[in-house]
């Protein structure tokens, strides 16, 4: 283990990365060969000696130890007694739009003054340089989905990100990834100075159907718009007729079509372009907004479903993804203590493509605690999650929801090359991450807290 | 067995007049027949626990070992244990017995009636006056291993109330979920909570200066009221027939509990300066400070600290939730420790309550703890915080038989609680159907979810 720590910071001395903000240079000239480590490549099994070398970014190579030629000046990482596997990618996040959590400065999270504010760009508030993304990477994740907070029946559009690079640019890897969308008691507005539509489920629904209504209208009155302009340059030497007949329709259809920026960002989730991430908790809720989604034809991922039980087969005959978070959500009064521990498993079992989120309970998103993410899956694992379920559930399942399925979340050659190397069982508390790769290159394990560490160390 | 123990004052009688364990008395003899009702199965005599790996706490682990268990107490550890011939045999092959877990620092079951933040002193609040034994967050816990709580007081007040000591015998009823003989620990609070509380009212105090001038007045007053109680008991010990009695004051009484260290003090703070103006003003007044609570920067000042014998009630890798959680790292523990502060895990939260032993286990990778030193941050140590290390917190022969048996290695992810016991009695079994819980079918509560006092809505 030694040979690999002097590994990684001799890297980190001599390629200038300094936080993991990496260059493009950086990325593109390294060549490193791993072996010797135990491989969980998530996409075809376990080997058990083996060889992965990175190049230019990406996996270039990955199998059995003899069968995987190292290149000739690779750099070689001794891996012997580790355990190596693809970047954890955590299914939903607030970095960026959140530092101290009681401090509102540092706080952008939803903006809730409406219920409906697709045209919410989590790329316009993530801030890159933010502290809680180099305490999570030390702990495997490379990969995560930002999202705005619940406050919303339609928060806003997440990123998908990168927890490395030069700069914000560099680290998101795609923005308006999803539509984050959510529905139950907590989007209702209740209480002193809320007398306002809508205060209600029923409230909440009715205006959800009507968005969509206006947005096909939308569609609509666009493409006609669109039309009449192409017509319009297609005939400019008009006969006096024509002219007369503009004349006596409304003067509205004169004037330049004027866009709607609310409307405009739901087009493609109407469209089935991108999912919409629906964050629910009771069955009765899950079925209503389900009822609607399918109404519209909407391409869903469920997030939460804490309270689902009784209604598990109906999710897994929907075919449709679900992001289990938290597992630590609190049962009801009167239920098991494992009702929600054993949903991972149950969801499974039935079929349905999970991801796990990193959240503590009673909230939707804890972002300090995404380090803590493989434990969460670990904890499903203990309540009967098969172990390879689990590990799919915090990498390649991540990254096919939201469109990344060919680049991230497994050991293949071909994506890119964020791996993390530990000395035992990623999903085990004890186990301590010793090296994060992203896009091939060594990140420096170091952050604000090891730096506080070292300093009080000496 | 429990019928006896509740004949008992449920807690180490108040310096103040003792109207508790008189209430615990009459509340006994009036719920006598529903305890009998609930004791309809009575525990085993003697029970053996063999071949499990046994996580003493106190003195290692030891594979293969045996634990003996009598009349509720431990009776017997080792390698082998001389048991009687009939004891009721728990086969433990592939299993691990610990100490049950003990969590120095909860606000679970006490229906939200966490703070009475109508004034930054209110030493005589008693947190037993909230506790709703019937709460989901108890059933919970104890499926995730925990014995023993401390109910505390939250942080809104810089001297808050005063806590309950529990065993976690759920379906039991409130009295007999007191942890018998418990000392009395009163709650303290620092920093930011206080000041935003107070602060936000445009009332004293606003800033950590006000903050430690409203305790110093508290003492200052308390010390009158003690030198006034003195001046007339010297009269009455002379024979002076006419002295009047001072008027008794509720929380200048309590106040002078703390002054004549009748009270383990607890203390809710974060930052390194504070731990050391703590430690001050807790020797310009005369009194000890046990532990202090969250103590997130303890890896700052911990050789100072250790001087003082007063510990710590840590969590494992919770950070940047406010200001004064800023510099949390989760290397705390383990560098406190290593230092000679006495650390102990907690969650503060009714979810982390249900997975300490996972806490645990994150310290042998934050910083490199044994597996016995990452066992007794949530065993022996917070028993000694609570002050009931004598009777509990590790495996001993004469300690009470609050055990765990668990299908892992406690430390690792994957762990289960299978079988909890108190006192020797089977509390839960998760191989039962339903809630797992032999002494307890009936109806849960279940709101207060967080559990905290430092939430969002912390105060």
């Amino acid at each position: 283990m030694k040979k690999l720590l002097l590994a990684a910071v001799l890297l980190a001395l001599c390629s200038g990365v300094h936080l993991g903000r990496l260059s493009a240079e950086e990325a593109a000239h390294n060549v490193i060969a791993i072996t010797g480590g135990k491989l969980l490549t998530v996409s075809h099994g376990t080997i058990e000696n083996g060889v992965l070398v990175m190049a230019d970014g990406k996996i270039a190579a990955v199998g059995e130890a003899g069968k995987v030629s190292v290149p000739k000046g690779a750099q070689v990482v001794d891996a012997r007694g580790m355990i190596v596997y693809p970047g954890l990618i955590d299914p939903e996040t607030n970095f960026g739009l959140i530092e101290i959590e009681s401090d509102q400065n540092s706080r952008d999270l939803a903006e809730p003054s409406d219920e409906i504010m697709p045209h919410m760009h989590v790329a316009d508030a993530f801030h890159a340089e933010t502290e809680l993304i180099p305490v999570a990477r030390l702990n495997g994740i490379t990969n995560a989905v930002v999202a705005p907070a619940s406050a919303d029946t339609i928060a806003g559009q997440d990123i998908f990100i990168q927890l490395a690079g030069a700069d914000r640019d560099a680290m998101i890897l795609g923005r308006d990834v999803a539509l984050a969308m959510n529905y139950g008691a907590d989007q209702r507005r209740r209480g002193a100075g809320h007398a306002e539509f809508p205060s209600t489920r029923m409230g909440l629904i009715t205006q959800l159907r009507q968005t969509f209504l206006d947005v096909q209208d939308y569609i609509a009155r666009r493409d006609a718009a669109a039309a009449k302009k192409d017509d319009s340059a297609a005939s400019k030497k008009d006969d006096a007729a024509a002219k007369k007949d503009d004349a006596k329709k409304d003067d509205k259809a004169e004037k330049p079509f004027k866009r709607d920026l609310k409307l405009e960002a739901l087009i493609p989730y109407l469209k089935g372009e991108r999912p919409v991430v629906i964050g629910v908790y009771e069955g009765y809720d899950i079925e209503t907004i389900m009822g609607l989604a399918q109404e519209f034809h909407l391409k869903v991922v469920l997030n939460h479903v804490t309270h689902s039980q009784e209604i598990l087969d109906k999710i897994a005959a929907w075919k449709v993804p679900v992001i289990v978070g938290s597992i630590y959500d609190f049962p009801r009064a009167n239920e098991r203590f494992d009702a929600v521990y054993t949903l991972p498993a149950e969801l499974a079992k039935r079929g349905v493509k999970i991801a796990i989120s990193s959240a503590d309970a009673g909230g939707p998103v804890s972002s300090h605690s995404s380090r803590n993410l493989p434990y969460a899956a670990g904890f499903a694992v203990a309540y009967g999650l098969p172990y390879d379920e689990a590990l799919k559930a915090i990498t390649l399942n991540v990254a096919e929801m939201f469109g990344f399925g060919d680049k991230l979340g497994s050991l293949d050659v071909g994506k890119t090359a964020n791996v993390v190397v530990a000395n035992g069982d990623p999903l085990d508390v004890r186990t301590d991450v010793k090296q994060v790769y992203i896009q091939g290159v060594a990140v420096p394990m170091v952050t604000r807290q090891t730096k506080l560490r070292d300093e009080y160390s000496k | 067995m429990y019928v006896f123990e509740l004949l008992r004052p449920a807690v180490r009688p108040l310096p103040s007049p003792c109207r508790r364990s008189v209430g615990v008395m009459t509340v006994a003899a009036a719920l006598m027949a529903t305890a009998l009702a609930q004791q309809a199965q009575t525990p085993a005599q003697d029970i053996v626990f063999k071949n499990a790996t046994v996580m003493t706490a106190s003195h290692g682990t030891i594979e293969h070992g045996a634990v003996w268990v009598h009349a509720g107490k431990i009776a017997g550890v080792g390698a082998t244990v001389s048991a009687p011939a009939g004891a009721a045999v728990v086969d433990a092959t592939g299993m691990w017995l610990t100490p049950g877990i003990i969590d120095p620092h909860s606000h679970s079951a006490l229906d939200s009636d966490v703070n009475e933040a109508t004034s930054p002193v209110t030493p005589s609040m008693h947190m037993i006056d909230a506790f709703d034994n019937r709460d989901k967050a108890l059933y919970q816990a104890l499926a995730g291993g925990v014995t023993t709580e401390l109910l505390l007081h939250g942080s809104a007040n810089m001297i808050g109330g005063q806590a309950v000591v529990i065993k976690n015998k759920v379906g039991l009823d409130r009295d007999a979920m007191l942890f018998p003989n418990a000392p009395g620990s009163i709650k303290f609070a620092s920093g930011e909570n206080p000041k935003r509380v107070y602060g936000g009212r445009n009332q004293l105090p606003s800033t950590r200066m006000g903050n430690f001038e409203v305790m110093r007045q508290a003492f200052e007053d308390a010390k009158e009221y003690m030198a006034t109680q003195d001046a007339y008991n010297a009269k009455v010990a002379k024979g002076d027939k006419d002295a009047v009695p001072p008027k008794r004051d509720l929380k200048l009484e309590a106040l002078a509990d703390v002054l004549r260290g009748k009270l383990y003090v607890q203390i809710h703070c974060y930052r390194a300066d504070e731990f050391l103006t703590e430690e001050a003003i807790a020797h310009e007044y005369g009194y000890k400070i046990r532990a202090f609570h969250h103590a997130l920067e303890m890896y700052k000042v911990a050789d100072k600290i250790a001087l003082e014998n007063t510990a710590i009630a840590t969590f494992s890798d919770w950070w940047g939730f406010k200001d004064e959680a800023w510099d949390a790292i989760p290397w705390n523990a383990v560098m406190s420790m290593r230092k000679g502060v006495r650390v102990a895990l907690k969650s503060d939260s009714n979810d982390h309550i249900r997975r300490l032993n996972q806490e645990a286990g994150k310290m042998v990778h934050y910083g490199g703890a044994t597996e016995d030193e990452a066992i007794r941050m949530i065993t022996l140590n917070p028993a000694w915080i609570i002050g009931v290390d004598q009777q509990t917190g590790s495996i001993d022969v004469g300690k009470d038989a609050d055990l765990v048996l668990w299908n892992q290695d406690p430390l690792s992810t994957y762990a289960r609680a299978r079988k909890v016991y108190i006192d020797g009695d089977l509390f839960f079994d998760s191989s039962l159907p339903g809630l797992g819980t032999p002494h307890f079918s009936g109806v849960m509560h279940g709101d207060s979810e967080e559990g905290s006092d430092d939430g969002e809505d912390g105060q």
